[in-house]
């Protein structure tokens, strides 16, 4: 007897409502080529990437605060395995604590060589500067920035990272 | 007013495989629930309501697929809900069934649910999708990528070291070999592990859970039907939830109120559930825990919420062996999820196996003279965690 | 429940947002998470747990829980998720405070407009096996039901579209605001159709819409002296099998279970002794299935009753004064929508659409293809 099985896949496409405040977040990258954050009065965080209200306070989010561009590393991996639709191995990518922020924003980080691994890691460890670099043409996405260690001096666009654009 | 006691008279889990081609999704979940009514030594007639385990839709394929779960179940008819709280749904579910009971609604309740992770194909790729659209998803985010930047950030704060997470790799195969529920059963050694590729650094392959197809179901009931029935039981002294922001960034930089380093929320849900069971030292009263970790370095945050030691101390406690299944406090006897992760259910597993080991029927994997044992679940991106204290 | 619980609804909200692109959904339900709690006077410190209901398809996240958790409160709480069905949610807040662990909770549910279509989404939900290569989504399984109705009972359809006509003239005067279907006969009956024998004009198109609600146990209520409560007495859900082909769509035993359940636990005998009702009517057959699930009207009295009234704005027992879904309809938390507008009349809070002196009211949630979750809650409002 034979066991079968049938192919499906979803094809769904959305269209999400980014709101006000990420709308605006996104503008300001698109144009400006500069990062905000938000100040969440309770605690007195300024939160990056902005959200309209605290989900920690549930108060409202008040000001506009221009973070970056320099920033230190809070978190990072390098990913060596390929996955579907996510880009081709070896990358960086993690989190960054932009000057004048409280929380990290997700980013990929270039520029560094991904061959060996422990080297790699030595290099983005824990609270390591980076600077902000951003897209000559952006569409107003995450996508539009990435960080590189401070003191490289532009090395991005080597052949360790391809970096595949999302819509 | 007081709650009435919540047993658990009945426990099925399939023997975990990496594929089930066999047998479609409804007849996966109805294979565990037949393991646990035998169990039981009841029928589908005698369960008053279905809590029905389910993590992301989309690991399947089929949109609110607990529909075609119905008849599985034997939920015809009957109360009948389905809970998603991510990874930790299957202890969010069983936590759920003992809500039906503790509210007086029902004297007996089937919990079940099952998975196909492998069926999904790319099951990162999906998970790629648990992050909002707004600001993240467009980033290679998924639970392996998330995790090591977890244990990027321990390495920082507390020297965690691949060693160590090597350690617990090594030490929960050994367990699970003797497990026959398993997925991964091999034994490996240190340098098998340290030898295996990079998935994401420092995460390695022999670091990470497989995909893995089975079901699994227990069967709760209320002390007076325990009594008037005659029936042996375990008993769920202790349940809790907590969550964390979704935001991981915020588990980082000024001012954080939950590091991405720790598990901040699970350590807050493990004081609701001592809290309502009466446990005051961990470290002394706790005979064993079954901790949902996938990834071998998650195990240490995990352990640390427990209570039963302080942040950043669990690293040298368990290069002690104190961890092992001989150990002072065994933790993941089972092997954990680490080596067996059927995601709609690994977190149900985590209690199931509590229930077995203070019921004495753990088998090869039994902790000696355990009474009083702990479960956890871990759901979305590190952000909601369920725990239970099971006692005999 | 335990005998002596007492759980109170002391807040509700109902959103209607006319555009969905000023605010991400995370924003709409923080806002209808505020007004819920405002409403209840409560702030978010007094919510002990939290239970919310989406629809992944629907939302485009893989897991919904993840994203709103943050906008209702969740850090640092204890929150849950019921996706099968918006009212589950409300059932296992309601069954939560019951168990002692919890004195309050807090219920969201809610229904985006973002997905490209929601057929599709839905359609997703029927299964891979045998029937996703057809064209059933749930649309369709309301037509199939709708048809088989139709066959066994003669002159339904009279029926079914006077009741189309019957909620579009209360949401017409409950909430004159929102957009409105056909309401005149002419233009009801002469709808193109779209799942045969359902037209166009017999459904709402699907809504944005959000709705949260704040339960507590009585002593909660009685110390911080909430006003318009509306006290669960009773409370059943049930469900049919997850194969069309298996069921009567005529029939509803699973609705014949819920009620028993909640009727026995509130100590209600007869249908009459309602003051008000919120039924599912994603279509007026749902709304009709609903009458005889809930012993309101058997189906051999059903044309009649329809066409004298009964069951309109003056009417003996008015049924769904709030417009129902088919005047609004946000697809997967209509069925909570209904309990929240049944809880509203009995809390004396239901605006423009309240029944005077409404004491006792029953609302009924119908979730999935062809009703396939069907949840009853009985309420009653008043100082206990």
């Amino acid at each position: 007897m034979e066991l079968m099985k049938r192919k499906e896949s979803w094809n769904i496409g959305y269209d999400h409502a980014l709101g006000e405040t990420a709308s605006y977040f996104f503008a300001q990258v698109r144009d400006n080529a500069q990062i905000y954050g938000r100040l969440d009065p309770k605690s007195g965080r300024v939160l990056v990437p902005p959200r309209a209200f605290s989900d920690q306070t549930l108060e409202p989010t008040t000001d506009w605060m221009k973070v970056g561009p320099g920033g230190r590393i809070e978190a990072f991996t390098i990913v060596y395995e390929e996955f579907k639709t996510l880009p081709d191995p070896p990358y960086a990518f993690g989190y960054v604590l932009l000057d004048g922020a409280d929380t990290a924003i997700g980013g990929f980080f270039r520029g560094i060589d991904l061959k060996n691994p422990a080297q790699a890691a030595k290099r983005l460890a824990l609270g390591t500067r980076v600077i902000t670099k951003f897209a000559e043409e952006r569409k107003g996405s995450v996508l539009d920035f990435w960080f590189e260690l401070e003191g490289d001096g532009g090395k991005s666009g080597s052949n360790a990272e391809a970096v595949v654009g999302y819509e | 007013m007081k709650a009435p006691r919540v047993g658990i008279i009945g426990i099925g889990q399939s023997e975990f495989k990496p594929r089930r081609d066999d047998a479609n999704y409804p007849e996966l979940v109805r294979e565990g629930v037949t393991l646990a009514l035998n169990d039981a030594k009841l029928e589908l007639k005698d369960m008053q309501a279905v809590v029905y385990s389910l993590a992301p839709d989309a690991l399947l394929g089929i949109g609110n697929a607990e529909r075609l779960g119905v008849d599985a179940v034997g939920a015809r008819n009957k109360r009948f809900m389905r809970i998603n709280t991510g990874g930790a749904t299957g202890i969010s579910s069983v936590i759920t069934g003992w809500t039906h009971i503790a509210a007086g609604e029902c004297d007996v309740v089937l919990v079940a649910g099952a998975d196909k992770v492998g069926e999904s194909g790319d099951s990162q790729t999906i998970l790629n999708k648990i992050w909002d659209p707004t600001y993240e998803r467009a980033l290679p985010l998924g639970t392996i990528t998330m995790l090591a930047m977890s244990a990027v950030r321990a390495m920082h704060k507390y020297g965690l070291t691949e060693e160590d997470m090597a350690r617990v790799t090594v030490k929960n195969r050994l367990n699970a070999s003797k497990n026959p529920k398993a997925h991964l059963r091999k034994v490996v050694s240190m340098e098998e592990v340290l030898a295996s590729r990079y998935i994401s650094w420092p995460i390695k392959l022999l670091d990470a859970c497989p995909q893995s197809s089975g079901g699994a179901a227990m069967v709760l009931a209320s002390e007076k039907y325990i009594k008037d029935n005659k029936l042996d039981a375990v008993w769920i002294s202790g349940v809790g939830h907590c969550s964390e922001s979704y935001y991981m960034g915020d588990r980082m930089g000024n001012k954080i109120m939950a590091d991405h380093a720790d598990a901040h929320a699970l350590g807050r849900s493990f004081e609701r559930s001592y809290k309502m069971a009466g446990i005051t030292d961990p470290a002394k009263q706790v005979h064993l825990a079954e901790l949902y970790a996938p990834f071998s370095n998650t195990e240490y945050h995990s352990i640390e919420a427990t209570g039963v030691c302080k942040l950043g101390a669990s690293m040298a406690l368990m290069r002690e062996g104190h961890f092992d299944l001989g150990g002072r406090i065994p933790i993941n006897p089972s092997g954990g999820t680490l080596c067996t992760n059927a995601i709609a259910v690994s977190a149900l597993v985590r209690a199931a196996e509590v229930a077995l080991q203070v019921w004495g029927r753990a088998g090869e994997h039994q902790v000696k003279g355990a009474k009083i044992g702990i479960a956890s679940g871990n759901g979305g991106d590190h952000q909601f965690f369920g725990t239970m204290v099971i006692e005999s | 429940m335990n005998a002596g619980t007492k759980i109170g609804i002391a807040g509700v909200a109902i959103h209607a947002p006319q555009r969905s692109d000023t605010r991400s959904l995370e924003e709409s339900i923080y806002a209808v998470t505020w007004a819920a709690l405002r409403d209840a006077e409560f702030g978010i410190e007094d919510i002990e747990g939290i239970v919310v209901a989406g629809n992944d398809e629907l939302d485009g996240r893989a897991i919904s829980i993840m994203m709103a958790s943050g906008s209702v409160g969740g850090v640092d709480r204890d929150i849950l998720s019921t996706p099968s069905a918006a009212e589950h949610a409300f059932v296992l807040g309601a069954l939560r405070i019951a168990s002692g662990q919890f004195a309050t909770q807090l219920v969201v549910a809610w229904s985006p407009l973002e997905v490209d279509s929601i057929n599709d989404a839905l359609k997703i939900g029927t299964d891979p096996y045998w029937h996703r290569a057809l064209p059933q989504d749930e649309l369709a399984t309301h037509g199939l039901q709708a048809g088989v109705l139709e066959h066994a009972v003669p002159g339904v359809r009279e029926a079914a579209a006077a009741i189309v006509r019957k909620n579009r003239l209360h949401g017409a005067m409950a909430y004159p605001d929102r957009p409105l279907g056909p309401v005149e006969d002419a233009f009801i009956a002469s709808g193109k159709p779209t799942r045969w024998p359902l037209t166009d004009t017999m459904v709402a198109p699907p809504a944005f819409g959000l709705v949260a609600m704040v339960l507590a146990d009585g002593d909660t209520i009685a110390k911080r002296k909430c006003g318009n409560v509306a006290w669960i007495r009773g409370m059943g859900w049930a469900t049919e099998p997850g194969f069309i082909g298996d069921r009567d769509l005529s029939t509803l035993p699973s609705l014949d279970a819920a009620r028993e359940q909640a009727y026995a636990a509130a100590g209600v005998t007869n249908a009459s002794s309602f003051d008000v009702a919120e039924v599912a009517d994603g279509t007026p057959y749902q709304e009709l299935l609903a009458y005889e699930g809930l012993g309101i009207c058997a189906r051999d009295a059903w044309s009649k009753q329809v066409a004298s009234g009964t069951y309109a704005r003056g009417g003996k027992l008015p049924v769904n004064l709030s417009g129902g879904a088919l005047s609004f309809n946000p697809v997967f938390c209509a069925g909570l929508v209904r309990i929240a507008e049944a809880a509203n009349q009995v809390r004396g809070r239901a605006g423009s659409h309240q029944v005077r002196n409404a004491k006792r009211a029953v609302a009924h949630a119908a979730s999935g293809p062809a009703m396939h979750y069907n949840t009853v809650v009985v309420m009653e409002g008043g100082r206990s």
